[in-house]
């Protein structure tokens, strides 16, 4: 294998690892993310002891409960009177694996009342790490489902300016120069401005993918209309019309295999801007709204001074959403070092 | 109805004319008002006997591929007829030509660029008979097969990209794609342009070849009037858009009457001698 | 020259289409600040009915967009709901922060980027170089969004840097200096952060720009008569790759733009993002026109200007134009 295609082997590996994680929140993560634990709001998170009060080795970590110190808010101590060991595949909390299984195995947890914040809580009680991972899940298929509907409206009107040319071309091109032009987080609000503020989680959601997806079909469309255009024009599409084929099938054959590579390569850069876009929106009250997590209303509690201040881990989606955009960062890297050697 | 005593081919029926055809472009430099028109082709009349090899000369710019793309339809010309076995074209839809179709084929000067890269050989062949459905699975492989045997190519590398194969190669993928759907008109576009002399004598004693084997009929286009001379039994020459000088071989070699003609052979003195013995053996 | 007008009744024709695409936009949006208000049980449908007369929402399309263009050429941009103004007023001043915001965040980041990438493409290939390779590849995938918040919360544990609007609460009395010194010091986390922010990319296309220059031949005529390496490098390669670069000036402008909404928003900085942000969740129809316009207007500029500097600095263009 040449050193590109294993890069985008290795990147995709990473990047399937890191959607696998999310697709399996259930399983990987401890808890559910609605869980209210009143007595442990905004806790660190918890740390693993291998020593116990007395000095002894255990072999498989433990956690220690914690007790409320008091004449404070919100900071703990540690009591290792009573110590919980860490658990692997133990039975949990029911869950649903893309919305169609049911299961009951969590990769790890520890027996009640103990609790193990791998990330922390916040201020309910709630695990973060568990609230992270299904946030996940609403933050990249947001991101995931808008790709897919710039890239399908702008391969769409790409393909149909760059093949028919002409003035459908040339005012299609005038056209996306506007929306390529304006800077898209004003666009962005300016569009979600004048939708109901108040609507139901599900609405919300298809109303963010929607809003997201129609701004960005500008670049993708552009980069299509290119292709098509050059390929329309190659000596070969004109031999296929000499014997007859139809557009369909020039389209089909000749014409839009070529786009296949662009499309992969902005898919790839894509899917991060919009699950940043999604957050961006969310994290302003205007996107996803509590109770369905997204990552982005995950930070909003960040706007909160004493939040920001004290409690560091709640900054735990940020680490989540630089690990996601790393990861096809690099994909997207290997995909066009990969490309612009294929077609030389 | 004439009989060559040369040769056993019937000389009067006209397989492809075209009358006062007439095609222009209109070029405008990008942010300015400044238009230039270029006739490309200019009130063209040309007749292509069957049977017969018909070359175009002329010059780049002449008009000669503007010309030839009209008389394959594949572009319609702004005005005057076409005329396909005594049958007017002018005015036909993408529909009513699919039946035509197979009657006219072309085969280009850059056969990189005539042949997808991405196919492999069969597959550049048996597109023809895809898009016409003339057959299907099994068969259309064989029919490749069968045609890359006739133009010289070995059916081994049936799979192969045309990327793969040398200039002359190309070519003859690119004719045995032309012949998939057994045309009786044959358009060359400068097909042995860009080759060296060996491989355009191969090619040419190929298509001869495939003439007699098929009874096709050629038009051949050339800005080399040395090579046509050898072959050519009936001569256009094109000089911006029109027709200065016709006529049969030896009438045109002999005494041309126009002056551009006669510039076009002087150009083609020097080559004519290494031609004439390659061209003399092809054709017996 | 006449390039250049052109290009400007392009830039104006754009602004015309942005303007119609906006109010197409806000039409077919359901509701608008009125119709919030309705919810609130002090105010009567009447008064609500009365006030949407009073600000023309009720009267047809056209006729809105035709009563908003003469407002603008009147220099009131529209009349806001929220805060009884018009939209000018409010906007004039959040836009001269933004700018200063972008236009310092801007050249910082040229002035970082430049000597970087030109550094990267001269010692290509070498550790310096994927060090640099690396080190964007990472800056990119942070979002603006978290090195924002990641500023910020490390400026409020140092206690170093003040957080939140342009200048100390009393700082009228302030001495020129210490004024002058105050409101860097709220600059620094913004800029920073939009500088960082776009770091990466600038790097990257200096870099790239500058190999495809170093490799030319007359690079190496140029280094065969004897010139340093840097001299070559500045005055000799750098201009040659310029060309490029400047479009990206432009272009950057916009990116910028979009990274400050989020900036000021998070920062506390008084610019057109949080008053935009504002009049997104108030559905305050005209100043969140307003913004839109004022940013692609400083876009068009931006363009514009490198437009300009590019007819100016390199003859080519003006051969062609």
């Amino acid at each position: 294998m040449t050193s590109g295609k294993w890069r985008i082997r290795a990147a995709g590996m990473f990047l399937g690892l890191v959607h696998a994680a999310i697709l399996f929140a259930g399983f990987v993560a401890p808890v559910e993310p609605t869980h209210q634990n009143r007595d442990f709001p905004f806790a660190p998170p918890t740390r693993l002891h291998l020593l116990d009060a007395q000095g002894d080795f255990h072999l498989r970590p433990f956690v220690c409960g914690r007790d409320l110190r008091l004449g404070t808010f919100f900071e703990y101590d540690e009591n290792c009177a009573d110590h919980y060991p860490l658990r692997w595949f133990v039975n949990g909390n029911e869950y649903r694996i893309a919305g169609l299984f049911t299961a009951r195995l969590h990769l790890f947890g520890v027996e009640a009342p103990g609790q193990v914040f791998v990330m922390g809580s916040d201020n309910f009680g709630r695990d973060v790490f568990s609230r992270v991972l299904y946030g996940g899940q609403v933050s990249l298929a947001a991101g995931l489902l808008a790709t897919a509907v710039s890239l399908c409206l702008g391969a769409l009107l790409g393909t149909f300016s760059g093949f028919y040319g002409g003035w459908i071309d040339e005012s299609f091109m005038r056209f996306a120069e506007l929306f390529a032009l304006l800077p898209w987080l004003y666009l962005l609000l300016a569009v979600r401005a004048f939708l109901p503020l108040h609507i139901t989680p599900l609405r919300a959601f298809v109303l963010v993918v929607a809003v997201i997806g129609t701004i960005g079909w500008a670049r993708p469309a552009r980069l299509v209309r290119g292709i098509v255009l050059s390929a329309r024009t190659r000596k070969y599409v004109l031999a296929s019309r000499g014997f007859g084929a139809s557009d369909a099938h020039i389209l089909r054959r000749h014409v839009l295999p070529h786009t296949y590579g662009v499309l992969l390569t902005q898919a790839a850069l894509l899917v991060p801007q919009y699950v940043i876009a999604e957050v961006t929106l969310s994290f302003f009250g205007l996107g996803l709204s509590e109770p369905m997590p997204s990552w982005g209303n995950l930070l909003a509690s960040l706007q909160q001074y004493n939040v920001l201040v004290s409690y560091w881990w709640m900054f735990a989606p940020t680490l989540a959403l630089v690990v996601l955009s790393f990861g096809y960062l690099l994909v997207a890297d290997a995909l066009q070092q990969h490309l612009q050697s294929a077609s030389v | 109805m004439t009989v060559d005593p040369n040769t056993t081919r019937v000389e009067n029926h006209v397989l492809l004319r075209g009358v006062a055809l007439c095609k222009r472009y209109i070029q405008r430099a990008p942010f300015s008002r400044r238009k230039f028109t270029v006739d490309a082709v200019n009130n063209v009349d040309l007749e292509i006997q069957v049977g017969q090899i018909t070359a175009l000369v002329g010059e780049s710019g002449s008009g000669k591929s503007t010309l030839a793309s009209c008389l394959a339809l594949l572009e319609k010309p702004d005005s005057g007829q076409i005329f396909v076995e005594e049958q007017p074209v002018t005015g036909w839809g993408a529909r009513q030509l699919l039946a035509l179709r197979p009657r006219i084929q072309m085969v280009f000067q850059d056969s990189a660029g005539a042949l997808n890269p991405r196919f492999s050989a069969a597959r550049v062949i048996q597109e023809p008979l895809e898009v016409q459905g003339l057959s299907s699975g099994p068969e259309l492989r064989q029919r490749a097969c069968s045609l890359m045997e006739e133009v010289g190519l070995s059916p081994d590398r049936a799979d192969a990209s045309p990327l793969e194969f040398s200039g002359g190669q190309r070519q003859r993928l690119a004719i045995a794609r032309a012949l998939a759907l057994k045309p009786a008109l044959l358009i060359l576009d400068e097909s042995l342009s860009g080759l060296d002399l060996v491989t355009q004598a191969e090619i040419m004693n190929l298509l001869l070849d495939l003439q007699g084997r098929h009874e096709l009929t050629y038009l051949l286009i050339s800005h080399d009037l040395s090579m046509i001379g050898q072959v050519a039994d009936y001569i256009a020459v094109l000089q911006r858009g029109m027709v200065v000088e016709r006529g049969r071989r030896e009438q045109v070699f002999k005494r041309p009457q126009h002056e551009h003609t006669r510039e076009l052979l002087s150009f083609a003195r020097g080559l004519e001698v290494a031609f004439h013995s390659a061209g003399a053996e092809a054709r017996g | 020259m006449r390039y250049l007008l052109r290009r400007l009744l392009h830039s104006v024709y754009l602004l015309a289409g942005v303007s119609v695409l906006c109010f197409l936009f806000t039409d077919l949006a359901p509701g608008n600040f009125f119709d919030e208000m309705k919810l609130s049980p002090q105010i009567s449908p009447n008064t609500v009915a009365a006030l949407k007369t009073q600000y023309g929402l009720n009267r047809p399309l056209p006729v809105r967009y035709l009563l908003w263009v003469k407002s603008v050429v009147r220099g009131e941009w529209g009349f806001s709901f929220a805060y009884n103004s018009p939209v000018w007023d409010l906007l004039a001043v959040r836009a001269k922060n933004t700018l200063l915001l972008t236009g310092v965040a801007t050249i910082l980041a040229w002035l970082i980027a430049v000597p970087l990438g030109v550094g990267m493409a001269y010692w290509r290939g070498s550790w310096a170089d994927h060090l640099g390779m690396g080190g964007t590849s990472l800056l990119l995938s942070l979002p603006e969004l978290v090195l924002a918040l990641g500023l910020l919360y490390f400026a409020v544990r140092t206690h170093s840097l003040p957080v939140g609007g342009m200048s100390a609460l009393n700082g009228e009395s302030y001495t020129f200096l210490s004024r002058l010194r105050d409101r860097l010091a709220h600059l620094v986390i913004p800029v920073a952060t939009l500088v960082v922010g776009s770091l990466p990319l600038l790097v990257r296309h200096v870099r790239a720009s500058m190999i495809e220059v170093l490799d030319a031949p007359f690079i190496q005529a140029v280094r065969g008569h004897g010139v340093t390496a840097a001299r070559t490098l500045f005055v000799y390669a750098l201009p040659a790759a310029a060309n490029p670069l400047i479009s990206l000036l432009g272009f950057s402008v916009g990116g910028l733009l979009g990274a400050s909404l989020l900036v000021e928003v998070i920062v506390g900085w008084p610019g057109v993002g949080p008053l935009l942000l504002e009049a997104t969740m108030a559905r305050d129809l005209y100043i969140v026109i307003g913004a839109v316009m004022i940013s692609t207007l400083f876009m068009i500029a931006g363009n514009l200007l490198a437009d300009a500097a590019l007819i100016a600095l390199d003859p080519r263009v003006r051969t062609r134009a």
